[in-house]
């Protein structure tokens, strides 16, 4: 009973069960997202995504100071504590290394 | 000795899909930058860590609320916003404030500084506005590349590289770490807004609160789900190192010690009762909530370059631009580009910078990468932020701008 000694039309599209149950879960995941999903959730993803970019372009215009180098605090931090840009403790403080990852182990 | 992509001491596993839940419906892998997550359609997937960034773009946009967090801080903070000897430093991110009020019934993108400040205030923290440091890291960023830019055009031998990226990013830094470490010198060294305001809260900060630096403890909140593997890297301890050169002899400790997201600063709201919608505007407690309109809009695409360029101008020509507004950064093309010609004093001479911003980076930097890695790139300057739109939209922030899941909405 080992050697099949029959031949059936079916065997050309013989499936393992593996691959057959492959399929269907494809074929189901496929239909669990709604047609067009994709789509639509871009879509209403740029719309919350312009929603919040108004809200912080609304915060730059109603700001009494717009550009960084005028923030009086910053140039308290400067002249009390840090030096000046680049300088000695923002070396220290404020900058940092990068690592290669492909070396890590 | 397997070949990992963490350091010792960083979160790993961040983001982690649900067997259970999942149902291989690919949504995901869509919307991931790396191609990290693996498996067959219809079968449960998972994530390659070594690849993940963990940006959660992923659980942002699951449909099946399959993809969660494996590390929260908040019971921490409670804690230690319950214990009378440390002070609770908040340091919010600029994309917090137009998204945090989303979770309390307000519309979507509305503008909560003061409310948000109120309620922090309320829970107990102090508040260090990561946009202070987001000036700050304008100041440093800016003058790093004013200075490869004129070493290069006086043919210094030893200019740093062009064109020099950004590096607030937490994803894209992992990625270029990960992926092109022949790029890592073109990388501003300046670290990111969350990880100097860290720094600055323990040790200036140590003075303006009169408190010893290891009795603060500093929480960001962050859009971001990657920011907290950035704030574990373990060489993120400088002020503990500063105060160690002084004569300190405290314990190891970080500059950034817990990240909340977006979404858990408003359960941790929640859990101590606090309405952000109708709590009182509050106007901060110390110059570190002093920032500028170009400190804010680092979390959306462009808004890294236009805050850069606006003190850049000013730098180079001694006079503001004049018109700050400055439209070719600003939209949601996936790659942007301008130059900027101007007249440059210290060099007597006009010079022109060409920039470039990427969002979206899964879908856009590549190409951008190829032109820098064979010195065809005609840029100077490029901006690159992981997620579409910037750090608006962040693995953190309240998903789909209601604070429900998309099935939810249904």
């Amino acid at each position: 009973m080992s050697k099949k000694s029959y031949l059936f039309a079916e065997d050309s599209f013989f499936l393992s069960r593996r691959k057959f149950i492959a399929i269907g879960a494809a074929f189901a995941a496929a239909l669990a997202l709604p047609v067009g999903w994709f789509s639509s959730k871009l879509e209403r993803r740029n719309e919350y995504i312009k929603a919040r970019t108004e809200g912080l372009y609304k915060d730059d215009a109603i700001a009494k100071l717009r550009v960084s180098h005028a923030n009086p605090a910053v140039e308290k931090y400067y002249k009390e504590f840090g030096g000046q840009p680049l300088g000695h403790l923002s070396h220290d403080l404020l900058h940092t290394h990068f690592v290669d990852r492909t070396k890590l182990s | 000795m397997t070949a990992t992509t963490y350091q010792p001491g960083e979160i790993q596993g961040l983001i982690k899909i649900d067997a259970s839940k999942c149902k291989g419906c690919d949504a995901c892998k869509k919307f991931c930058p790396t191609n990290a997550i693996e498996g067959a359609s219809g079968a449960a997937h998972s994530i390659d860590q070594d690849k993940c960034v963990g940006c959660a773009q992923c659980l942002v946009n699951c449909p099946f609320n399959a993809i969660e967090e494996t590390h929260s801080a908040i019971e921490t903070v409670i804690k230690k916003l319950a214990d009378k000897n440390i002070t609770v430093v908040a340091i919010p991110a600029p994309s917090v404030r137009v998204a945090i009020g989303e979770e309390f019934g307000l519309g979507t993108g509305s503008l909560v500084t003061g409310k948000m400040y109120g309620a922090m205030n309320k829970a107990g923290f102090r508040i260090f506005d990561c946009n202070f440091a987001a000036d700050l890291t304008i100041m440093e960023e800016g003058s790093e590349f004013i200075h490869r830019l004129h070493a290069t055009v006086k043919g210094d031998p030893n200019a740093g590289a062009l064109p020099q990226f950004t590096s607030c990013c937490p994803g894209w830094v992992r990625y270029l770490e990960t992926n092109y470490p022949s790029l890592l010198p073109n990388l501003s060294t300046a670290k990111s807004p969350q990880q100097m305001a860290g720094t600055v809260a323990k040790t200036y900060g140590a003075k303006i609160y009169d408190m010893e630096p290891e009795k603060i403890f500093t929480v960001s909140v962050m859009p971001c789900t990657a920011k907290k593997v950035e704030a574990s890297r373990p060489e993120f301890n400088d002020a503990w190192k500063y105060h160690k050169e002084q004569g300190s002899r405290a314990a190891e400790y970080p500059d950034v010690d817990a990240v909340l997201t977006t979404r858990e600063l408003a359960k941790l709201f929640k859990m101590l009762d606090i309405d952000l919608a109708s709590t009182p505007e509050y106007k901060g407690d110390s110059l570190f909530s002093e920032y500028t309109g170009a400190g804010t809009i680092f979390g959306v695409t462009g808004g890294v370059m236009e805050a850069a360029l606006r003190t850049a101008y000013k730098v180079l020509t001694g006079s503001e631009m004049a018109k700050l507004e400055f439209e070719p950064v600003r939209g949601l093309k996936g790659v942007k580009e301008a130059s900027v010609t101007l007249f440059d004093n210290e060099l007597s001479q006009n010079v022109t910078v060409n920039v470039a911003v990427v969002h979206d980076m899964g879908n856009n930097i590549e190409p951008v990468l190829r032109d820098v890695m064979a010195g065809t790139s005609k840029y100077h300057f490029i901006e690159v932020m992981n997620c579409a739109g910037g750090c608006i939209n962040g693995g953190g922030q309240p998903i789909e701008g209601t604070g429900s899941s998309w099935l939810g909405n249904i």
